[in-house]
């Protein structure tokens, strides 16, 4: 049989079984299966006892449950109430005020924490009352809200960066390094749009705060600089080079733990919860990695993603109309898929075409997330819009309109990133000398 | 981890209780592997600056790696973590909601069966054959993959407990759970 017959009904398969409501994982390792035991001549259960054993016995893959479990801590801390009132009084004087809270509070705790869910949940329910009660427009909230969420996963370290790493065989470190400047890059074009609506919309702005001095900004704002020294602490680590990913997470986790001890937060519940969680989480993602492995393992045996790439590469297309495609693929799997699934999913498939146009992994890594973080501001399935809805009683769709712009602001900022890759690569290529 | 009476059904509830009992100490023996993960990173990199040779270790956090995961699938499983493509069980009336459900949870039970029926055979195997690890530490491997075996049977067992679960007219566990969660406005599971 042609080999992208194989691949064809492969993935119908999946898109059935996927779409009738089988678990993600199951589906990977059943279309593996399937693809094992009918188009090869392998021993298929060999196989799996391996590809489950070798992709979770992995000792890169331990930095998941600890990064996981650093976020899990401080999500539990006073440290999202206390970036209202910390952020506040610095930005009264810049275009936009207070509305700035989101896009910081979403950058810092994105960073400490690897998801966009619960960056989103949690400052969301600290900002976004004040910010009404304040007079601030409802709408440039939410929407600020709901995008700027996703920053989560793209300021390192995060959870997504270190799935699509093991997925991909890429280097962590490298990965994460890679996401600082786009990271940077889109907090400020939301920050600019920010500013820019504030001014041409100064009608509809609430006066200024009452200012303060500058002894009574640092009082206030003296409770987050553990954590920005937790932050700048991990992010050195790497740069520096001082520690492994996996170490750098321990010392998260201590650090997370010291953190919450301080602020008198880390009660025997907390903590337990926190653990109970991070496994639970560590475990989901494991699962669907294990059964993506034993699918790789097919998709190897069978020689599809080969056979693709080599399709692809014979229609001379140019990168960027390939990367256009691609696109479209993943907005399209971004409707019904997590953003997880997504890449742990395509990595067979997509990566060693990408790979073969000359493209960058690590600049494509990036290149993902950000299409990642725009499926999950995008209905039907957006999640960060099911977060919000459940926390403001709003309608969805309501609350995908107020993210228009913002989601623009993401689609200048993938587009940024595509014409300038050197945004991504420029800092890892300077820590760690230019990759291969 | 008590269950709603709805979905108890005509099972005996020393029976239920016992299941969830087994569920949640396999998932708190995976977050002491987690735990103890952190430890021995922080340990490893210590030992480093002084000189000490902690070479075996990343063997042993390898497999607490795993151990982590595997023990922890049953209860992740119950719990409604496991993602799945929801987009059209939400759409669809409760009838057909219940019978999808079912098909889906019958084609898990399938999946999850040959899983541990292989894992249970090679970990098996690698006992009968003495077989070392190839690491720094030449421990029989039967004994970490001990945790695939265990873990994958709990897990076969978990979808089989939510296959008669929703076969007798109840809501399965990991929709309730993760619904109950999402309406105190907890996300901490969504990634």
């Amino acid at each position: 049989m042609d080999i992208l017959t194989i691949g064809g009904i492969l993935l119908v398969l999946m898109m059935v079984l996927l779409s009738g409501g089988v678990w993600i994982a199951m589906t990977l390792a059943i279309c593996g299966w399937v693809g094992q035991a009918f188009f090869t001549s392998t021993q298929p259960g060999l196989n799996l006892f391996s590809a489950f054993w070798e992709s979770n016995a992995s000792w890169e893959l331990a930095a998941l449950p600890l990064f996981i479990w650093m976020g899990e801590i401080l999500f539990r801390t006073k440290l999202s109430e206390e970036m209202f009132t910390g952020l506040a009084p610095w930005l009264n004087r810049v275009p936009g005020r207070l509305f700035h809270t989101t896009i910081l509070g979403c950058g810092i705790f994105g960073s400490v924490s690897g998801s966009s869910a619960a960056t989103c949940a949690t400052i969301a329910k600290v900002s976004l009352p004040e910010l009404t009660k304040r007079g601030y427009d409802e709408k440039i909230a939410i929407g600020s809200l709901a995008t700027a969420g996703t920053l989560g996963i793209l300021i390192p370290p995060s959870i997504t960066m270190v799935v699509y790493a093991v997925a991909a065989d890429a280097s962590i470190i490298r990965i994460f390094l890679a996401g600082f400047l786009p990271g940077f890059l889109l907090m400020g074009l939301f920050s600019g749009y920010i500013a820019w609506w504030s001014i041409r919309n100064k009608d509809k702005m609430p006066p200024p705060e009452p200012d303060t001095t500058f002894r009574e900004k640092l009082r206030l704002s003296k409770n987050l600089i553990p954590c920005a020294l937790l932050i700048v602490f991990i992010c050195w680590s790497l740069i520096a080079g001082w520690a492994t990913a996996t170490e750098c997470a321990a010392y998260g986790v201590m650090g997370a733990l010291a953190l919450a001890a301080y602020s008198r937060s880390l009660t025997w519940a907390n903590f337990n919860e926190a653990l109970m969680g991070a496994t639970r989480t560590s475990c989901m993602i494991m699962f669907i990695l294990a059964g993506a492995a034993f699918l790789t393992k097919t998709m190897a045996f069978t020689g599809v993603p080969r056979e693709l790439a080599a399709w692809v590469d014979s229609l001379n297309l140019s990168p960027y109309s390939l990367i256009a495609c691609l696109v479209v693929v993943y907005l399209v799997l971004g409707t019904a898929l997590d953003g997880i699934s997504m890449i742990v999913l395509t990595a067979a498939v997509v990566m060693p075409m990408v790979q073969k146009a000359g493209f960058d992994l690590i600049w494509f890594g990036i290149f993902v997330i950000l299409l990642v973080e725009i499926a999950e501001v995008t209905p039907p399935v957006g999640f960060n819009l099911f977060v919000l809805q459940n926390m403001t009683g709003k309608d969805s769709n309501m609350i995908a309109l107020a993210a228009i712009p913002f989601f623009f602001c993401l689609v200048v900022c993938i587009a940024l990133v595509t014409v300038f890759p050197q945004i991504v690569t420029f800092l890892p290529d300077l820590v760690m000398g230019i990759s291969k | 981890m008590a269950q709603a009476p709805t979905s108890v059904g005509k099972h005996p509830s020393a029976l239920r209780a016992g299941l969830d009992a087994v569920y949640l100490a396999a998932a708190v023996l995976g977050a002491v592997c987690v735990a103890l993960i952190c430890a021995l990173m922080v340990f490893q990199s210590l030992g480093r600056e002084f000189g000490l040779n902690t070479g075996a270790t990343n063997d042993i956090v390898s497999w607490l790696c795993a151990a982590a995961a595997f023990f922890t699938m049953a209860h992740a499983f119950k719990h409604g973590d496991f993602v799945r493509v929801t987009l059209v069980l939400e759409k669809v009336s409760a009838k057909t909601r219940r019978v999808m459900e079912l098909v889906s949870l019958a084609i898990a039970l399938v999946a999850v069966a040959y899983l541990a029926w292989w894992a249970c055979r090679f970990t098996y195997q690698s006992f009968e054959f003495n077989e070392l690890a190839q690491g720094l530490l030449p421990l029989p491997i039967w004994i970490p993959q001990m945790s695939f075996a265990l873990g994958s049977v709990l897990l076969l067992v978990a979808v089989i407990d939510e296959f008669v679960i929703v076969a007798r007219g109840g809501v399965p566990t990991f929709v309730r759970l993760a619904a109950e969660r999402h309406a105190k406005g907890d996300f901490s599971s969504d990634i």
